[in-house]
């Protein structure tokens, strides 16, 4: 969803439709990135506009944290592929039909 | 040895990150342009599964990884542009997501940069975005898969942030 406001402000049907969320599914999903200080939501007439909010600065902190760990798993298993390919090279290519 | 990943963000537009692997440069280049080496890495979230992964590491040439959603319908596809390719050093892509089946948005600009060094290899990688806004967004996402993940680990945030 934050994904979503990356791109601007959205009302909340605009947030719901994409991700196959009901609205009040998507209402309350809303209602806790408000509460952890994510998001900031403003009512137009009956439309509820909500957009990511400025952080504080030990938030920006907590979302890199958040980030980096996303990312380390990513590259850990970047590491286990690597170790696979550095014994393939080790092997002899006796076996491989390359003339070099 | 273990080796961590580090993200810094050195400007408003720019997320950067920097790690080390045991191994030397021209292993990294493949498990990082080759796709049928990228899907074997490149992380889902449980229940989610990669259906595209194609590339052609040229310039000009594109790429695009797609995943269905637990549900088994398209939910994230990531696509772009090959701008510079300098085997097996540099490569310099654009960047667009989509949800579902929706359109891409936005465009970021990706620079990976690979130096070896005693047989092990430093990564760089720089992310590039049109806006403060969606930077932050991109950092934040993070905190929304928390969200999903049943408010649990967003309740863990919120009392460390205390």
């Amino acid at each position: 969803m934050l994904g979503r406001l990356m791109h601007g402000e959205r009302n909340l049907t605009e947030l719901a439709a994409p991700l196959r969320m009901s609205f009040p599914a998507a209402s309350k999903h809303v209602r806790v990135l408000e509460g952890a200080r994510l998001v900031r939501r403003r009512i137009v007439g009956r439309t509820h506009l909500c957009r990511i909010d400025g952080k504080p600065l030990g938030q920006a902190n907590q979302w890199l944290e958040n980030y980096r760990q996303i990312w380390e798993a990513h590259f850990q298993r970047l590491d286990d592929l690597l170790d696979e390919l550095k014994a393939q090279e080790k092997q002899p290519r006796s076996t491989q039909g390359d003339p070099r | 040895m273990k080796h961590l990943l580090e993200v810094t963000t050195p400007s408003d537009v720019e997320i950067v990150m920097t790690r080390t692997f045991d191994a030397p440069r021209h292993l990294v280049w493949n498990a990082m342009t080759k796709p049928e080496l990228i899907r074997r890495w490149l992380y889902a979230p449980e229940g989610w599964t990669m259906t595209v992964c194609e590339g052609d590491a040229k310039v000009g040439g594109s790429f695009r990884w797609a995943w269905n959603g637990p549900d088994g319908k398209p939910g994230l596809t990531i696509s772009g542009v090959n701008r510079e390719v300098v085997p097996p050093e540099k490569v310099v892509h654009t960047e667009t997501m989509a949800l579902g089946d929706g359109v891409p948005v936005g465009e970021l600009l990706a620079t990976v940069v690979l130096t070896e060094h005693e047989g092990k290899t430093h990564l760089r990688m720089t992310l590039l975005f049109p806006s403060k806004e969606a930077r932050d967004g991109a950092l934040a996402s993070g905190m929304d898969r928390g969200v999903r993940a049943g408010y649990e680990q967003l309740d863990e945030i919120l009392a460390a942030m205390q």
